[in-house]
């Protein structure tokens, strides 16, 4: 059996023996989101507009995350509804960003990988390196959607009677409690990728100015970014959905 | 509600104020090439030439278009001077890039005879970089406020561990990089947890269980690549190595699931607290079923979180593969293998520290907590 294979037995049989059932949905939702990821490169290759496919192939795996965790249905919907809202804003705002600082496709760094392949391959790569973005923070926001969600529907069961503002206050709150370690989560997550290109600048001893300027390290760094930011925004978006669902609910149980 | 008025506190001035900032960082990383030794050409007139069609052993079809942009130095002791540069680009833009007028391009000078000729090296990034800190950085202490520069501090603190943790690294020809990072791993815990949490017992239980998660996790993944042989793993595929991979492919697992450990820990052991205050007369099995509990809900979402980090990476270098006729099979190996190997081992940590932190925490909380 190979490594794989192995490894992922034992994380099935590790979630299965943790979070029972729900465990076993979680990793089902992993497998399917993989299945996803493979599909949007294999879409892009056939010619499909790389921003397209994102969103849609995005969109699945926000509805994928969020609705097959456990959860009750008014956090689940809120954090769905929140997460795709930041996802559209995120596409806004990567793609200027990306075509502003063209960090598109390869760097001289990668030129060893590049050897006997041909790069003239007809596919805007501007487009392909704003959907890695994209799809790198998708994990973050639906984690941060469905934490910000579930800690608001906690408050709502227990005080049904809190005020609207209060609410949006709470939200606030919420976030300021998860901010600190999830961004630890996305600097570690990503640094870790990149230790060996760390390693490179300073074994080929690049400059300062060289570091700052360079494709590929302005590249990963804007994907840090971006994904701290989607974070960031999915406070106020969760929070601001989730009063608009209570207002609702009161006013549906008004009439 | 204490927050919501600390909220409030955040007046139109102190918006005003973080954008008058930005605008001078844009202002300031747009006129900075003075500061740097590299010389550095403004593009003010561009000139198109004829478009070439391209096909390659692959039948993809491109476009490569020639231009001649004229423009001056801004810095170094030809500054002013006109040059005139040509440039090629392609429609897909892999590894070459259009230039227009406003662009700043890193150039490298030739002297022939008196006469001054250059060639374009690359283009200027520093601004779009300095302007998404600013956005980050302005958002979080404006969201956030007191919360949100603790993050930033730890942020940072961590980001100068690692760079002097790379240096280290290097003056030792990357033989130590896997005790160095796994030392390191410990003190950024540490840190991290004690900006987070100051020093309490629930920092101690925090940084015991991240530990421990983390450290399992590698354990478990050392004895799967013993009994498989490491079968399936492509270390050559590892991109930018520069020293041995085994190790360094080790230290990267260690470091990227260390922060979603650490994330999960926090979130169980807090919960944990608050419902010891809120219950004192609960028993550790309760607590243990409760962390058990709350685990299991958040477990998923974090090890997608370091899935999508890890893999979607690829996606430029797997499609590349697969327009050059490869299989979907060679392709996965040789570009995702790796990453999805590194969600795994991760998981695997993410998951285990589920009951260490709900054990952890239902034998060590305090038996009255202060409220």
């Amino acid at each position: 059996m190979s490594t794989i294979t192995v490894l992922g037995l034992i994380l099935l049989l590790l979630m299965v023996l943790v979070g029972g059932k729900a465990g076993a949905q979680s990793f089902l939702a992993l497998l399917l989101n993989f299945g996803l990821l493979f599909l949007a490169i294999v879409l892009v290759a056939f010619h499909f507009s790389p921003l397209i496919v994102t969103l849609v192939v995005g969109l699945m795996v926000l509805a994928l995350t969020i609705f097959m965790s456990s959860g009750d249905d008014l956090s689940s919907t809120v954090a769905f509804i929140a997460s795709a809202i930041v996802l559209v804003v995120l596409v806004l705002l990567i793609v200027p960003v990306e075509q502003w600082a063209m960090v598109q496709g390869f760097g001289p760094e990668d030129s060893e990988d590049l050897e006997g392949l041909s790069v003239l391959v007809g596919i805007n790569f501007v487009k392909v390196t704003t959907a890695t973005a994209i799809l790198s923070t998708l994990g973050a926001i639906a984690e941060a959607a469905m934490a910000i969600a579930a800690g608001l529907s906690e408050i709502l069961e227990q005080h049904p009677q809190v005020g609207l503002k209060a609410l949006f206050g709470d939200g606030i709150s919420v976030g300021k409690q998860i901010i600190g370690t999830t961004f630890n989560t996305l600097f570690f997550g990503f640094f870790g990728g990149f230790l060996a290109l760390f390693i490179w600048f300073t074994g080929v001893h690049y400059s300062f100015g060289e570091i700052f300027n360079d494709k590929i390290f302005v590249s990963e760094i804007l994907m840090i970014l971006f994904a701290m930011l989607s974070v960031l925004l999915t406070v106020p978006i969760t929070t601001w959905v989730m009063t608009r669902a209570a207002a609702g609910q009161r006013k549906r149980a008004a009439k | 509600m204490q927050s919501f008025k600390q909220t409030s506190k955040v007046t139109w001035w102190v918006w005003l104020a973080v954008l008058l900032v930005g605008g001078l960082l844009l202002w300031g990383t747009a006129h900075d090439a003075v500061l740097y030794h590299d010389p550095i050409m403004q593009v003010t007139a561009v000139r198109q030439h004829q478009t070439t069609k391209e096909t390659d052993d692959f039948q993809n079809v491109d476009y490569q278009t020639q231009q001649t942009l004229t423009g001056h130095l801004l810095n170094t002791k030809n500054r002013g001077h006109q040059l005139k540069v040509t440039n090629s680009y392609s429609a897909s833009g892999a590894m070459d890039q259009r230039y227009h007028v406003g662009s700043q391009l890193f150039v490298v000078l030739h002297h022939h005879g008196g006469q001054l000729s250059a060639t374009v090296k690359d283009r200027k990034r520093d601004t779009p970089l300095v302007f998404m800190l600013w956005l980050v950085v302005g958002l979080l202490l404006l969201l956030m406020q007191f919360s949100g520069l603790m993050a930033f501090l730890s942020v940072a603190a961590n980001g100068v561990l690692f760079l002097l943790a790379i240096l280290l690294n290097g003056s030792t020809q990357g033989a130590q990089v896997l005790w160095i990072f796994g030392s390191l791993a410990v003190v950024f815990a540490a840190v991290t947890l004690w900006l987070v949490l100051g020093r309490t017992r629930q920092m101690v239980i925090t940084l015991a269980t991240t530990l421990g998660g983390t450290l399992c996790a590698i354990l478990v993944a050392l004895v799967v690549f013993h009994v498989t042989h490491e079968k399936g793993m492509f270390y050559e595929s590892m991109q930018y190595v520069t020293q041995l991979p085994r190790p360094l492919f080790l230290a990267e697992t260690l470091l990227g699931s260390l922060g979603a450990v650490m994330d999960e820990s926090t979130d169980i052991i807090s919960s944990l607290f608050a419902l010891k205050r809120e219950r004192p007369e609960i028993t550790p099995r309760q607590i243990f079923k409760s962390g058990r509990q709350i685990g299991s809900t958040i477990m998923g979402p974090l090890i997608n979180v370091l899935f999508f980090i890890f893999v979607a990476d690829t996606f430029p270098m797997a499609l590349l593969y697969l327009k050059n006729g490869n299989s979907w099979g060679y392709t996965f190996s040789m570009n995702m293998s790796m990453g999805v190997v590194q969600s795994l081992i991760s998981g695997i940590g993410i998951v285990l520290a589920v009951p260490l932190a709900s054990y952890l925490a239902s034998r060590w909380l305090p038996k009255e907590v202060a409220a």
